[in-house]
């Protein structure tokens, strides 16, 4: 048995409204000579202009898992035709998922960390998110849709952005930023971006998006050795408030508007992994339908190396990846996206980590 | 019982298993006859014929993609193989090769027939089609969800279709009926009846198989997997439903009233990897396993214990099929192996 290591195949996950931007990318990454071949999965099978047999349309067909509960909520078209495609494995190199402007992207998320069958044999690469800039701030407006898939997102691309004037730019920007902090955002008219940039970077996977931008400041994991947990009992070790280093002035991002938001938590004092386990343990038991995504890069007492660690709402995972880039930096970083984040709380519960 | 590990390119005897190295993910086998038939990743369907394992196996190419799914046909000798190309194709049993239905873009993902009513089922997405006569217009049947598995009852008169939340059950010779559900929330995949058509039998996208008994609309509920079940068969009798999923073979009893309340009994495999095929004899009381170590295994439930077939190698056990005779046995894998044992008296 294997995990999802080197052999595991790369997905891709395309969000974004209609009217975004996504087909014009599926259709460049289907036609252009970029060495890899992709199977896609549609939900459109008309959109795409191309024939070709490893294009597949789905039905986005979400259910509950676990009689009804909403965090193991996945998609079941999607378990169905990945497990068929892997059997013609040798014929693809990478698949990936375009999702419709509604849809919610954590059921999506949430299949790659459920079924047995696609965690042994895929990893999620990314998620990417297409915005057109043009009319981003409308759909913030009038849809929670949207501000979820930005939630969401590794990457963003900000689209059509020759169609809005620069200054407005820099301002939609900082409202993705501030639903987002650790999304790589690129600026770009007709997805016009070098596809290397969004395809097999690994952007879901911590350890890779250190090893590729060294500069990756923002809390981020996943776990080559797949210790997976999805567990609804109550840890009940919450420590107290010791010296911390708090994160500073950006540290929330509330959008007048908006019910999504960040909240980035920090601190140069070594955790304890165990302390750290149970709390998290609970809070995404408690308040995981309200946390959309969870990134952390953690210094835990008496390891060298950097505990990584991810969430979609409760499914989650982590492990020690490399080493600290300097042996004087070893900041323990957290970043929560969500509803309703009780702020005090969260940081009460982080600083009570430390070891 | 008679064992071997013979694997190799081409195919050679050795022992008493014979093994065929068709290089491709075996998606599927089913017998007809004396003919074994295996369905595999690159659109191909082989043929084997039981009797004679030392001839070369027919390769017939059915699909431009990939087979999907695979089952004996009406007619003696003759297959239907499902692909990812949207074709349903009838195999004839001289290896004639005849499009039945085309669906482009969609995946032929389930089919099956019986043969003594004559009807033949696939499913496409969220809808099966039933044909009878050949040449007849198919009968649309449609579900509010994807289908997970589709079933034939012994008798040949209805048909089960897993989907979301359920089983709904349809006569397949009464047109213009709506369906009887059968509900419970969740994905339910492949769909089996009890060898009597008392129960219904589903394996679940959760860890779980879910059991309808009809009489009574009584539920099922089986649990305590490791992992999906991805395959589960009645014994001949219907004495017990054996199914992987688990590092032993999970044998739930369904005498006296059905497996409500009762413990399941285990065969097989020592804690190890999970079991991913297992198929009931048609004549005798031996249920056939394969591992995702790609052992195989013989036995049943009781004290017994079991019988190894092969040992392991590393390389999945995807698909188990009997011959009529219940004295050959077919095996095929994840790498495209397939393994012929034959277990009749020397």
């Amino acid at each position: 048995m294997s995990t999802s290591g080197s052999g595991a195949i790369p997905v891709t996950v395309l969000t974004g409204y209609l009217g975004a931007g996504k087909t014009t990318l599926l259709n460049r990454v289907l036609t252009e000579n970029h060495g890899k071949k992709y199977a896609v999965i549609v939900n459109e099978f008309g959109e795409i202009g191309i024939d070709n047999d490893l294009v597949v349309g789905a039905d986005e067909e979400v259910f509950e898992m676990n009689n009804g509960c909403i965090c193991c909520t996945v998609r079941g078209d999607l378990i169905r035709i990945i497990g068929s495609l892997l059997k013609r494995r040798d014929k693809f190199d990478a698949i990936l998922v375009e999702t419709t402007g509604l849809a919610d992207p954590a059921p999506v998320a949430q299949t790659f960390f459920t079924d047995d069958d696609i965690k042994r044999k895929t990893r999620l690469d990314s998620i990417v998110t297409v915005l057109d800039a043009k009319h981003v701030e409308q759909r913030l407006a009038d849809s929670h849709e949207a501000e979820e898939q930005i939630a969401f997102a590794d990457i963003v691309l900000l689209n059509k952005t020759d169609l809005v004037a620069t200054g407005d730019v820099g301002r939609i920007e900082a409202r993705v930023r501030a639903l987002n902090p650790f999304a790589k955002i690129y600026h770009t008219s007709r997805c016009n971006i070098e596809l290397d940039k969004i395809l097999d970077k690994g952007a879901f996977d911590l350890s890779r998006a250190l090893e590729l931008d060294p500069c990756f400041l923002h809390g981020h994991a996943h776990d080559p050795a797949h210790d997976h947990s999805h567990d609804h009992e109550h840890g009940d070790d919450h420590g107290h408030n010791h010296g911390y280093d708090h994160a500073g002035a950006s540290a929330a991002n509330p959008i007048h508007d908006q019910d999504i938001r960040s909240i980035s938590l920090a601190t140069a004092a070594p955790l304890s992994a165990d302390k750290f386990d149970a709390w998290m343990t609970d809070l995404l038991a408690t308040e995981g339908q309200n946390i959309l995504r969870t990134k952390g890069i953690l210094n835990m007492a008496g390891n060298d190396r950097r505990f990584v660690f991810q969430a979609v709402h409760m499914v989650s995972e982590g492990d020690y990846t490399g080493p600290w880039p300097a042996k004087d930096n070893r900041r323990s970083r957290l970043v929560l996206i969500g509803r309703k984040l009780d702020e005090a709380a969260l940081e009460k519960g982080f600083n009570g980590c430390v070891a | 019982m008679a064992t071997g590990t013979n694997r190799g390119q081409g195919h050679r005897s050795g022992g008493r298993v014979t093994t065929f190295s068709f290089g491709d993910y075996v998606v599927g086998a089913a017998v007809n006859g004396q003919l074994f038939a295996v369905g595999l990743g690159d659109g191909t369907v082989r043929l084997i014929d039981s009797e004679t394992l030392d001839a070369e196996p027919v390769t017939v190419s059915a699909h431009k993609g990939a087979g999907l799914c695979l089952s004996a046909d009406v007619d003696k000798g003759a297959f239907l193989s499902g692909g990812d190309d949207g074709k349903l194709v009838r195999l004839a049993p001289i290896g004639a090769v005849e499009v039945l239905a085309e669906t482009k873009g969609r995946w032929v993902e389930h089919v099956t027939a019986h043969a003594g009513s004559g009807f033949r089922a696939y499913a496409s997405g969220k809808d099966v089609f039933v044909l009878g006569k050949l040449g007849a217009p198919p009968r649309k049947l449609s579900h509010p969800t994807s289908v997970g598995g589709i079933a034939i009852n012994p008798k040949g008169r209805r048909l089960a279709v897993s989907h979301y939340n359920g089983v709904s059950l349809w006569w397949l010779a009464t047109k213009d009926s709506e369906p009887v559900s059968l509900q419970w929330q969740g994905s339910h995949l492949q769909v089996a009846w009890s060898p009597d058509g008392d129960y219904v039998l589903t394996a679940m996208q959760e860890n779980a198989l879910h059991g309808w008994r009809l009489s009574d609309g009584e539920h099922m509920r089986m649990t305590g997997y490791d992992t999906k079940v991805r395959s589960m068969t009645f014994t001949r009798r219907g004495h017990f439903l054996a199914s992987g999923g688990a590092s032993r073979v999970i044998c739930w009893p369904f005498t006296g009233g059905g497996p409500m309340g009762k413990a399941p009994q285990e065969f097989g495999g020592a804690g190890g990897p999970p079991v991913t095929a297992v198929v009931a004899n048609p004549l005798h009381d031996v249920i056939a396993a394969g591992f995702e170590d790609g052992t195989i295994v013989l036995g049943q439930p009781g004290p017994g214990g079991s019988a190894l077939v092969m040992k392991a190698n590393g390389n999945p056990i995807t698909s188990l099929c009997w011959n009529p005779d219940g004295d050959k046995l077919l095996a095929g894998t994840e790498s495209g192996d397939v393994h012929v044992a034959d277990f009749r008296p020397i």
